[in-house]
């Protein structure tokens, strides 16, 4: 059953198209990628779909709903949660007030904290410490772990892995199986191909604001053009 | 003797100068809008206060009237003029913000100038002074300073402790990162204007309690509170707090020895001086 659908979104910045028609559908359950280099139009579709930015054309229907243009707190109540790849935490609250104001307007779940402690035990150690202090891999977790608190059906990662070294992206790509192989919806725009293909069970490639291509992740990853610009392999 | 009365005045004083500062600072921080009006708020609510105890109300109900009054001027003023400010960004946003507000400070303080020229609100509170450290010190400026003690621990137990006070913050810290965990900005804004009305409507009537509130008094109030709220941080509550109270200390020491002429320019001078020393101000953008 598709859980998000987008179909055809066009948009962009002060009149100018960077996004345009793109569609793509995820079903409940699945990780789906999108991947694209840099000014390709992640990121503008992404906010374009959670409403920090007006689209021009298309639909974006959520969990039967129409959300199209629906403002951004409104979507994220109804369980479509984004992290963007600035993350945007507050910063001179604590780990914990960060979490607990993941769950607004609701009271934090107690099982629903321990579940994020689990997945993030560095979060757990830094609880009383300020988000502006943590380093760039807490930061990406503390977002990852305020976007869970909503408890939210499907969750959009921009970049989860973005300025974090080698050892902590694998890190965090081990936490976000870990939330698939619990059965939360995702979405994650990467550059940083062999992981995310590595998590997703599907892709979508993005070149100047338009699906290119899109297939299973192995038909991806055999994919010459696939290969040549984001594996690597010459 | 003299200087340990200037201390004591001077925390009575301060702890007025911080309950009209932190009415401002929070405007600022949350919606970057430098409320220049707040002190004809102030006003406004007092005369209010005047009107219906001079219609024969009692002093309670009319200076809870008067503070919801001056409340309700400022909610409006969100859900009106200010939505024009709001669809401005960054330098725009602060430029026609001030500009507005000016503007509607200027009409607030010439209506009732005009209306009500000899109109001034003194709440007299009976009882005879009270000795503290060999300083009488009237029942009318402790009761003033236990009004402002209490709404500062409130506010900041508020913004510490409870889902609205968080949400306020969060806005303040990252309006985006506030969308995203589906706090609506927009109505967290006119919340914290009608909060700061109230804060104004409940300083002009504790301050009046040690001196008379006169319908021109408020462009001084919002000078002063533009002093507090710069030499606290904007955006800062217990800064607002802690600025309002050396301020008030460094206004009375220099009124008592230097001149009551001078003390403005020297308050201007603290925040010129904390501009340039630590522009963040002391406590911050936080909201602690």
């Amino acid at each position: 059953m598709t859980l998000l659908q987008v179909s055809g979104i066009s948009a962009g910045y002060a009149g100018e198209d960077v996004v345009r028609g793109i569609s793509f559908e995820v079903a409940r359950g699945e990780a789906v990628t999108i991947i694209g280099s840099n000014g390709a139009g992640k990121s503008t579709l992404f906010r374009a779909i959670v409403g920090l930015l007006k689209s021009t054309s298309g639909v974006v229907n959520f969990d039967g709903r129409n959300v199209t243009n629906l403002a951004t707190y409104k979507i994220s109540r109804l369980g479509l949660a984004y992290v963007p790849a600035e993350r945007h935490l507050f910063p001179q609250m604590t780990v914990m007030e960060n979490l607990v104001l993941g769950a607004f307007p609701g009271k934090p779940d107690p099982a629903r904290t321990d579940l994020v402690f689990d997945l993030f035990p560095r979060l757990a150690e830094r609880r009383r410490q300020d988000a502006g202090t943590l380093s760039g891999g807490e930061q990406q977790m503390l977002a990852v772990g305020r976007a869970l608190m909503s408890e939210p059906t499907v969750l959009m990662l921009d970049e989860p892995t973005t300025g974090l070294a080698p050892r902590l992206a694998r890190e965090a790509y081990g936490a976000l199986a870990k939330l698939r192989d619990g059965g939360l919806t995702l979405v994650v725009a990467e550059q940083q191909v062999p992981l995310a293909l590595e998590l997703a069970s599907r892709g979508y490639v993005l070149e100047n604001g338009r699906v290119e291509l899109s297939g299973t992740s192995a038909d991806l990853a055999g994919n010459p053009d696939v290969q040549r610009a984001y594996l690597g392999v010459a | 003797m003299k200087a340990v009365a200037a201390f004591l005045d001077g925390i009575v004083l301060g702890l007025q100068y911080g309950l009209l500062g932190v009415g401002l600072t929070l405007i600022y921080g949350l919606a970057g809008v430098v409320n220049l009006a707040h002190g004809q708020v102030a006003i406004f609510g007092a005369i209010v206060v005047s009107l219906l105890m001079g219609a024969g109300w009692a002093a309670v109900p009319a200076a809870a009237a008067g503070i919801l009054a001056a409340g309700i001027l400022l909610l409006f003023l969100d859900l009106t003029l200010m939505r024009a400010v709001y669809r401005e960004r960054g330098e725009h946003r602060i430029l026609l913000g001030l500009l507005l507000m000016l503007g509607v400070g200027f009409v607030i303080d010439g209506f009732l100038v005009w209306r009500y020229p000899i109109e001034s609100l003194s709440l007299r509170i009976g009882g005879d002074p009270v000795p503290i450290l060999g300083v009488k010190m009237s029942t009318g400026s402790l009761l003033a300073s236990g009004i402002a003690i209490t709404t500062g621990l409130l506010l900041v137990v508020f913004f510490q402790r409870t889902t609205l006070g968080r949400g306020v913050r969060s806005v303040i810290q990252d309006e985006q990162g506030a969308r995203l965990v589906g706090i609506n900005p927009s109505s967290v804004r006119t919340f914290v204007f009608l909060l700061s009305g109230l804060l104004a409507g409940l300083v002009a009537g504790t301050r009046s309690m040690t001196s008379p509130q006169v319908s021109s008094l408020g462009i001084q109030l919002t000078t002063l509170a533009l002093i507090v709220a710069v030499v606290g941080g904007l955006g800062s509550v217990s800064g607002a707090f802690l600025a309002g109270v050396l301020l008030g200390i460094v206004d009375r020491f220099a009124s008592a020895y230097i001149g009551q002429f001078y003390t403005a320019v020297i308050l201007l001078l603290c925040a010129a001086a904390m501009i340039v020393i630590r522009p963040s101000g002391l406590l911050g953008k936080s909201t602690r």
